[in-house]
């Protein structure tokens, strides 16, 4: 079996007295897609967020790599230690967010040279090099010196994920890459991340992309009030789950079938 | 009007122009850093943050001049101040007047620039964060790049206003261009040449500084506007 990439083990989180995640365990190992699907409030962002920190949670351990952080409680203090070690955890992570957060004030390709760069200290000339090739891979080799703000939400969120790629990460996570773009521009984006899976990437994806997740995923998860209600292969979550909820949930989001 | 007096006029006045960019140039150098140590102190606790508050509140209720009276006049007061080391420096009516110019601009330029770090996107600094940057180097790279951005047009107006301002400093008998426009008066008493050329002076001074940040504006904020999109299409 592959090695773990990323492990989280019972996850709680709550904002105030409104309990968000409520023991959650997950497993990717090395070349996982794991798709998380849910209604509206189920927790599928904080559970993401989670995991580079983004959000604390305040019990359970999450591991990415060989970095593992125990939290023992709401409102733990970190150490400088672990403070760094969130920082290197964060390293090995690649995040893509919903409304593509790119540095307004650098181009495409400095977007997607900064952290190579400046975070990671590798030499410029190579980091040029990488990240012109990760521009290309995403298909905006052409598009290396234009501004954000010039850029479609797809071109935005292609080149969202060339930055991801450029830091060398072990695991990438999408946090519902394409709910902010026009229909027209979903299929570029969702293109892109399929061919990552092909390449064989440990991949994390919440989406609300029925037939995209049944497609690229190796596992689904399917969460309900914070909770992980189904798991499993993405046949048997999509097409035949256990859960009558679940069952509802697919059927409610799967649309007109084609 | 007397051309002939005028043009004998404007060289005597700029030979203040050094005084008042050199005045300028301090203060708005200190006000900046000053300004930064504000924003750091701001961020630092509650109580640093009453402090600035406090600050911000003296220096910009009351008026310059005042301020440049209270420390010419005022730090003499202190028995303090006058037995200690400093006392030669601060006994100098240039230093009194950098002071208070800089002290003042502090004032200014930190609620600029709090303006300008509340409009850097919460978006940008999480794509920072989950990065692993660190927070000096988020700071350097995104956070003040895109706070200055944001600050700039408001920040020229501040610097145009400081400039026009040390010509508050002839009231403590420093002769930049103002003091010298006013001792050239009580010998001629050719009030209206005197200061029209003064004002020329400070007129075109403040044009180009205005025409710099224009230019900066547009340089960093091509990120903004598609119109002034300079990269190949
Ligand atoms: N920073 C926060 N402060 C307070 N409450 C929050 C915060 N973030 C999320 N919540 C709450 O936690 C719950 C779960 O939110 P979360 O964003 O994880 O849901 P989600 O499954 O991603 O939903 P969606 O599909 O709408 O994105 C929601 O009820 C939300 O209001
Ligand atoms: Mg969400």
């Amino acid at each position: 079996m592959n090695p773990t990439t990323v492990r989280l083990t019972n996850i709680h989180k709550s904002f105030g007295r409104q309990e968000v995640l409520r023991g959650i365990d997950l497993e990717a190992r090395d070349g996982d897609v794991i798709s998380i699907i849910g209604s509206s409030g189920s927790g599928k962002s904080t559970l993401l967020r989670c995991i580079p920190f983004l959000e604390i949670p305040d019990q359970g351990e999450v591991t990415v790599g060989d970095e593992t952080i125990v939290l023992t409680g709401a409102g733990h203090r970190f150490s400088r230690a672990e403070r760094q070690k969130i920082r290197r955890l964060r390293g090995q992570i690649g995040f893509v967010f919903q409304s593509f957060n790119l540095w307004p004030h650098m181009t495409a390709l400095q977007n997607v040279m900064e952290v190579p760069l400046h975070v990671q200290g590798r030499p410029r000339a190579e980091c040029r090099e990488e990240a012109e090739a990760m521009l290309a891979k995403v298909g905006l080799a052409d598009k290396r010196d234009a501004w954000p703000a010039h850029l479609s939400g797809g071109q935005q969120q292609r080149v969202a994920i060339a930055r991801a790629l450029a830091s060398r990460p072990r695991a990438l996570l999408f946090d519902e890459p394409t709910s902010a773009l026009d229909p027209e521009l979903v299929g570029e984006v969702l293109r892109v991340i399929r061919a990552l899976a092909e390449e064989g990437r440990t991949m994390l994806i919440v989406t609300h992309e029925m037939a995209f997740a049944r497609e690229v995923s190796s596992h689904a998860i399917y969460l309900h009030e914070g909770r992980i209600e189904e798991a499993g292969p993405p046949q048997q979550v999509f097409l035949d789950p256990v859960s009558e909820r679940c069952r509802r949930f697919v059927r409610g989001q799967a649309g007109p079938v084609d | 009007m007397d051309l002939a007096f005028i043009a004998a006029v404007f060289p005597k006045l700029l030979a203040g122009l050094p005084l008042t960019l050199s005045l300028a140039v301090l203060s708005l150098s200190g006000g900046a850093i000053l300004a930064l140590l504000l924003s750091g102190l701001r961020a630092s606790s509650w109580l640093g943050a009453q402090f600035a508050n406090f600050y911000v509140y003296i220096f910009r209720g009351t008026p310059l001049l005042i301020q440049i009276f209270l420390i010419y006049y005022g730090l003499a007061q202190f028995p303090a101040l006058r037995h200690s080391l400093l006392w030669p420096l601060l006994r100098e009516p240039y230093v009194c007047a950098v002071l208070a110019l800089m002290l003042n601009d502090a004032a200014y330029t930190s609620e600029i620039l709090r303006g300008g770090l509340r409009a850097v996107s919460s978006g940008a600094i999480e794509a920072a964060k989950v990065a692993g940057m660190s927070r000096p180097t988020m700071l350097r790279r995104i956070v003040l790049p895109l706070a200055f951005r944001q600050a700039l047009p408001a920040y020229g107006a501040e610097v145009t206003s400081m400039v026009k301002a040390t010509s508050l400093a002839s009231v403590v008998t420093l002769m930049e261009v103002t003091g010298l426009a006013r001792a050239e008066v009580s010998q001629s008493y050719r009030a209206i040449e005197v200061f029209l050329c003064a004002a020329v002076i400070y007129l075109v001074l403040v044009t180009l500084i205005t025409r710099l940040v224009h230019w900066l504006e547009d340089r960093l904020s091509t990120h903004r506007s598609p119109a002034l999109d300079r990269s190949p299409a």
